[in-house]
């Protein structure tokens, strides 16, 4: 009779195994953060790139793809990374309203570290910025600010200057 | 995803506050930690135990673990109690995400029960225990070839006795009933916690031995078969 009154608990307990989910991160994303940035004397602050700009980038075979696609009054932009590439290159052209077209390349180099969640879970790449470096026709500097590219989108990984 | 881990967790809540009610009960009662004067002797032999659950989960499935553990039997009240077991997963290559997983590995589980019942002396028990579990264990994860969806290169991945341990909590409840002589059955219900744990570079690990699968549940089960001596 004693152990009838634990019935219901043990249905609970029951339930409870039918909890059990695929547990993959939303937030799945791994794209490393530019922050559009002037200098005010030796002071970083925010700034906007009121031209237009197109990125590509270029794949080991020689082809392009566009990243990222006219975009006004950047203040900020968000890139993928190659997965396994130690040296992302990328294609920057920033368009003014006369229409004059500037372009630059951009070299980032990292290290790529698989991440592994669950069976469940698409594997990953996150990755560790260890130079940038680019032509300056239109970009001034790029800084690592945070070089570490991963699920967290809030990171601010790299300020990029543009020259006015 | 979201309804359901607040459906987890408001069953969680309610389950776990069943439990500290049945305790808070039993306490009330007679005297939690209490122990009964009587004429029974203070050591009262041992019993030994396999867990069924982790055979048959390696039967069916691909992972699981064998388990036995050794309980120590002082007044029909205290149980100090000692888990051994290995645990094994060999997931092969995943319909969607190609990935496999292996590791075996032993473990070890040390902690007591209580006998919560009224009588403490009857041929059945109810059990409230803690647990304590550690394990040192080595993972296999390979991936098939894919592709990157941007830069079009092939990537492939594979970690090799990639070398990671845990340490965890339990909390526990359970039952156990005399069939007949010296052998029981028992139930348990295991509410688990990561205490501290090191996965290395990989980020995460899938199943840990005597763990079990790092999903939403922190709720493990075992059956037991009690040879009581």
């Amino acid at each position: 009779m004693r152990m009838l009154r634990l019935l219901p608990l043990v249905v609970v307990v029951l339930l409870q195994f039918a909890c059990s989910s695929i547990d993959c991160p939303v937030d799945n994303v791994v794209e490393v953060n530019y922050m559009v940035k002037a200098f005010d004397g030796d002071n970083e602050v925010a700034d906007t790139l009121k031209d237009t700009l197109n990125i590509w980038s270029r794949r080991f075979d020689g082809t392009d793809t566009l990243l990222y696609n006219s975009g006004t009054g950047v203040k900020s932009f968000s890139l993928p990374m190659s997965y396994t590439e130690p040296e992302d290159v990328l294609v920057f052209k920033v368009t003014d309203t006369l229409h004059v077209t500037q372009t630059d390349t951009v070299w980032v180099s990292k290290e790529n570290i698989a991440h592994f969640e669950s069976v469940d879970c698409p594997t990953r790449y996150f990755h560790q910025l260890t130079a940038v470096r680019s032509t300056h026709v239109r970009i001034d500097t790029i800084i690592i600010n945070n070089p570490s590219v991963t699920y967290d989108s809030s990171v601010k990984h790299l300020h990029i200057h543009f020259k006015d | 995803m979201t309804r359901q881990s607040s459906i987890c967790t408001y069953i969680s809540r309610i389950s776990i506050s069943l439990l500290l009610l049945l305790a808070s009960v039993s306490t009330q009662a007679q005297g939690f930690l209490k122990l009964q004067r009587d004429t029974v002797p203070f050591f009262r032999g041992f019993a030994v135990s396999a867990d069924l659950v982790g055979l048959v989960q390696m039967q069916v499935s691909d992972y699981g673990q064998y388990e036995g553990a050794l309980r120590i039997n002082l007044h029909d009240q205290y149980f100090p109690v000692l888990e051994l077991g290995v645990g094994r997963a060999n997931h092969d290559y995943d319909e969607v995400t190609d990935l496999s997983y292996k590791t075996s590995a032993p473990y070890f589980r040390i902690g007591a029960d209580v006998n919560i019942a009224k009588n403490k002396h009857a041929h059945n028990r109810i059990y409230a225990g803690v647990r304590y579990g550690y394990t040192n264990y080595k993972v296999d994860i390979d991936c098939l070839p894919f592709e990157d969806p941007v830069w079009k290169t092939n990537s492939y991945f594979r970690i090799d006795g990639q070398q990671c341990s845990q340490h965890w909590a339990e909390v526990l409840f359970g039952i156990d009933a005399e069939i007949a002589g010296p052998l029981h059955l028992g139930w348990m219900v295991r509410y688990r916690t990561r205490l501290a744990h090191d996965e290395g570079i990989i980020g995460n690990t899938w199943y840990v031995p005597g763990y079990g699968k790092q999903d939403t549940s922190n709720l493990g089960f075992s059956f037991n078969f009690i040879l009581d001596i």
